[in-house]
C-alpha cells in the first residue's frame, strides 16, 4: 500500500473519529457529572440529525442555524429527559437507567417514524461545501475537512469551558465529590439538569453535522451507540481527553481496517476493547 | 331495563339464527368456507430498511383488496397479517409460529436472505407454503428446494442471478472495463451477489481482474473508509450491494468523495429501487453520478410498456400515494400466483397448492410469471438500466437505456452442478 493511499485513507479516519468525538464527549461527561449510562444518547444524535434536516430543507435555512437549532432542539430534549424522568431514579440501581434510557430509545425511534417516515432522509449538500481539494493527488471532500475542523474546534472550545470557567470548575467538582460541592452551595439538581442537556446537544450537533453525508432514518441512533460504547470503554468512562484519544484510535482504525484487512475490520474495534478491558480496565487515560 | 330488554332480544336472535344454522348445515356446504383464507406477511419495518416491509405491506394488502372486491378466492376473502422481522432470523421464526397460531394458510414476503435460509427449513413443520417475495440468495431455491427438497419453499421475486449475472452481460462487451471491485453488504447476500458476478464476468473476460473488496455490515453509518480504500485502487468498475437507506448514503458520499470521476460505471444492485430513486433524485438530477450508475431491481414500474403494468402502476399510486416498490409488486403478484394455485387445485391444502404452483404460468403487471417445477423459482425478466432524472417521466429518478435479457436464457439451471 502506498504512503499516499495511507495518508489519505488517515485522513478519512480522522473525519470519522470526529462525529465519534462530539457524541463520545457527551455520553461520558453524563457519566462523570450524573452518573448516567445514557443508551439514548445515539438517538439524540438521531434527532439532531432530523432536526437539522426540517430547519435546512423543509424550513429552508441558513445551513449554520439550521445547526444550531438542531443543537438546541437536543438540549431541549435533554433537559426534559432529565428534569422528568431520569431524576426520579438517580437512587435507584443502574439496571433502571438502562431500562429507561433503552426505553427512550424506542420511543424516539417510533416517534422519528410517525414524524419523518422510515425513508431515508438526506438533504442537498450546502454549495459552500460541495467540492474536493486534491490531497495526495486524489480529491477530498471539502466537507470532511470542515467535519475535522469542526471537531478539533469543539475539542477547544469544550476545554476552556470545562477547564477555564467557573462553570466548568462547578461541573468538575460536583463530578468529584457530588456531596461535598452540594454542601458547598451548588445547585446539584439544577447542575444535573444543566450538564445533561449539554450532553444532549453535543449528540445532536453530531447528527446534525452528519446530515449532508449520513441520511437519517429511525435506526441510525442503535447503529452509532455501540461505536460510541467502545470509544468511552476505551478512553474510560467519563474521561474527557480519554473520549478523544479513543475516538481518533477507532476512527482511524476503521479506516485502516476496512483499507489493510478488509475482511477483520469489524473485530479490530472488539478487539481493542477487549485489551483496554483486560490490562486498563479505567480506561486508556484512565490510570490503573 | 331497556339494556336487558336489549340484551334479551339479541340472545333470541342470536340463539334463532344459531338454531337455523344447526338444521340448514346439512344443505350449506360447507359452512366455513366463508372464513376468510389468511395470509402472513413478514418483512422489515426497522431501521434503514422500514421501507422495504411497508412495500411488502402495500403490495399484499392491495392485492387482497382487489381480490376481495372481485369476490375472494372460491368465494373466501383474504385476510392478510402483517409483522416486522427487524432483520433478526429468530424475530423471522417467532413470526411464522405466530402465524400458525393464527392459523394462516400461506405465506408471503421476507427481505433478507440470511433470514430466509433460516425460514425454509421450517416451512414442512409449520406445513405452511411460503412465496418469498424479496430474499435473493440461490441458496434458497438451488440448495433447499432442489437439492434438499423443501417443496413449501417458492420464489416470486428474482434470485441473485439477476443482480450478480445480469451485470456481467451488460458489462461484458465494455473493454474499458478492466479493473473491478467490490463494496458489499457483509452478510449472505453480499457474498454470494460478488462471488457470482465476477466469477460469470471473467468466464467472458479473462482480462479483467479484482483490485479491491471491502465489506460492510447492516447499519453501517459511513461508507467513505470503503470507498476510498477502494478508490486508491483505482478501479474502473465498483459493484455494490448495500441496499436501501444504506444505497443512498453510500451513493452520497461517494458522490463527496469524487468516485464518480474516476470510474467508468457503478453497478448498484437494487438501485432501482422506488425508496433508493426517491433518496438519490436531487443528486441524479444535478449530475452527480455523470451517468455512470447502472441499476437494476427485481421489478421496475417503468417496464414492461403493457396495459397490465401501467393499470397496475396507476391504481397502486393512487390506492397509496408512491410508486410500486419491486417488493411491492413481488408479494402483489405473489398472492394472485396462490389465487391461481388454490383456485387450480380446488383446495387450500399445503400439498395441493404445491403440486398447483409448479409450473404456474401467469400474467403480473412484471410480464408473464412461470414457477419452475424443479427449484420453485418464479421466472420473469427484468431489466437493467442507467440511473437517471426526467421529470416529465416521473417525479423521482428511473432507469434508462433498459437492457432486457431473458431470464430462462441466463437463469442458473438444474441440476446446479
Amino acid at each position: 500500500m502506498s504512503f499516499d493511499a495511507l495518508v489519505y485513507q488517515g485522513l478519512i479516519g480522522v473525519s470519522l473519529a470526529m462525529y465519534l468525538w462530539l457524541l463520545a464527549a457527551g455520553l461520558t461527561i453524563a457519566f462523570g457529572v450524573l452518573g448516567v449510562v445514557n443508551f439514548a444518547h445515539g438517538s439524540l444524535y438521531m434527532l439532531g440529525g432530523y432536526f437539522a434536516f426540517t430547519f435546512y430543507l423543509t424550513l429552508q435555512m441558513n445551513f449554520w442555524l439550521s445547526l444550531v437549532f438542531a443543537a438546541l432542539g437536543g438540549a431541549a430534549i435533554g433537559s426534559i429527559m432529565e428534569r422528568f424522568f431520569l431524576r426520579y431514579i438517580y437512587h435507584l440501581d443502574l439496571a433502571y437507567q438502562i431500562l429507561l434510557t433503552f426505553g427512550f430509545v424506542l420511543v424516539f425511534a417510533d416517534a422519528a417514524r410517525i414524524f419523518w417516515g422510515g425513508i431515508p432522509l438526506i438533504p442537498p449538500m450546502p454549495e459552500i461545501f460541495d467540492s474536493t481539494v486534491p490531497i495526495v493527488g486524489r480529491p477530498f471532500p471539502v466537507y470532511n475537512l470542515f467535519v475535522i475542523f469542526f471537531g478539533i474546534a469543539a475539542s477547544v472550545l469544550l476545554w476552556l469551558l470545562l477547564d477555564k470557567t467557573s462553570w466548568g470548575e462547578t461541573v468538575r467538582a460536583s463530578a468529584s465529590d457530588r456531596e461535598m460541592a452540594g454542601a458547598l452551595g451548588v445547585n446539584i439538581p439544577r447542575l444535573f439538569t444543566v450538564v445533561f442537556s449539554f450532553a444532549a446537544m453535543l449528540a445532536a450537533l453530531s447528527g446534525a453535522l452528519g446530515t449532508p453525508v449520513r441520511a437519517m432514518t429511525p435506526g441510525i441512533g442503535t447503529s452509532v451507540i455501540i461505536d460510541v460504547f467502545i470509544v468511552t470503554v476505551i478512553g474510560g468512562l467519563g474521561n474527557l481527553p480519554g473520549a478523544f484519544v479513543a475516538a481518533l484510535i477507532i476512527g482511524l482504525m476503521k479506516a485502516y481496517g476496512v483499507l489493510l484487512f478488509p475482511d477483520a475490520d469489524l473485530f479490530m474495534s472488539y478487539l481493542i476493547m477487549a485489551l483496554v478491558l483486560l490490562f486498563r480496565p479505567k480506561g486508556l487515560l484512565g490510570g490503573r | 331495563m331497556a339494556g336487558k330488554y336489549e340484551l334479551n332480544r339479541r340472545r333470541l336472535l342470536q340463539a334463532t339464527a344459531a338454531g337455523g344454522a344447526v338444521l340448514a348445515a346439512p344443505f350449506i356446504r360447507p359452512a366455513q368456507a366463508q372464513d376468510p383464507i389468511k395470509i402472513g406477511a413478514q418483512g422489515v419495518s426497522s431501521g434503514s430498511h422500514a421501507d422495504y416491509g411497508r412495500q411488502i405491506q402495500m403490495g399484499a394488502r392491495f392485492a387482497a383488496e382487489e381480490i376481495n372486491t372481485k369476490g375472494g378466492i372460491m368465494g373466501r376473502k383474504i385476510e392478510i397479517l402483517y409483522r416486522d422481522d427487524e432483520l433478526n432470523n429468530e424475530v423471522a421464526l417467532k413470526n411464522a409460529r405466530y402465524f400458525k397460531a393464527q392459523g394462516v394458510n400461506f405465506m408471503v414476503g421476507t427481505d433478507s436472505s440470511g433470514i430466509c435460509l433460516a425460514l425454509g427449513p421450517v416451512l414442512p413443520e409449520l406445513d405452511l407454503i411460503q412465496v418469498f417475495t424479496h430474499a435473493a440468495t440461490e441458496k434458497l431455491t438451488e440448495d433447499l428446494v432442489f437439492k434438499k427438497g423443501i417443496k413449501h419453499i417458492f420464489r416470486g421475486s428474482v434470485p441473485v442471478y439477476q443482480d450478480a449475472i445480469l451485470p456481467a452481460l451488460v458489462f461484458k462487451d465494455n473493454k474499458d472495463i478492466k479493473r473491478i471491485a467490490n463494496l458489499g453488504a457483509d452478510y449472505e447476500y453480499g457474498r454470494t451477489s460478488w462471488a457470482m458476478f465476477h466469477t460469470t464476468l471473467k468466464e467472458y473476460r479473462p482480462d479483467v481482474e479484482i483490485v479491491g473488496e471491502t465489506w460492510a455490515p447492516f447499519f453501517t453509518a459511513d461508507f467513505t473508509p470503503h470507498l476510498s480504500a477502494l478508490a486508491a485502487r483505482k478501479p474502473d468498475l465498483i459493484f455494490a450491494t448495500p441496499w436501501a437507506g444504506e444505497a443512498v448514503l453510500m451513493l452520497r458520499q461517494a458522490t463527496t468523495l469524487g468516485v464518480f470521476n474516476d470510474i467508468k460505471a457503478w453497478w448498484q444492485c437494487m438501485g432501482g429501487s422506488v425508496d433508493v430513486m426517491e433518496g438519490i433524485s436531487r443528486d441524479v438530477a444535478t449530475g452527480k453520478f455523470k451517468d455512470k450508475l447502472w441499476a437494476t431491481a427485481r421489478y421496475i414500474w417503468n417496464w414492461p410498456d403493457t396495459a397490465e403494468n401501467k393499470a397496475f402502476v396507476g391504481a397502486f399510486s393512487e390506492r397509496w400515494g408512491r410508486l410500486p416498490n419491486y417488493s411491492a409488486e413481488c408479494t402483489y403478484s405473489a398472492i394472485f400466483a396462490l389465487k391461481a394455485a388454490v383456485e387450480k387445485a380446488g383446495s387450500v391444502r399445503t400439498a395441493d397448492v404445491i403440486k398447483a404452483l409448479e409450473g404456474l404460468e401467469l400474467s403480473t403487471p412484471a410480464g408473464k410469471r412461470v414457477y419452475r417445477p424443479e427449484d420453485h423459482q418464479a421466472i420473469y425478466n427484468v431489466p437493467a438500466g442507467r440511473v437517471t432524472y426526467n421529470k416529465e417521466v416521473a417525479p423521482i429518478a428511473h432507469l434508462t437505456d433498459l437492457k432486457v435479457f431473458p431470464a430462462a436464457d441466463y437463469y442458473r439451471k438444474p441440476p446446479f452442478a
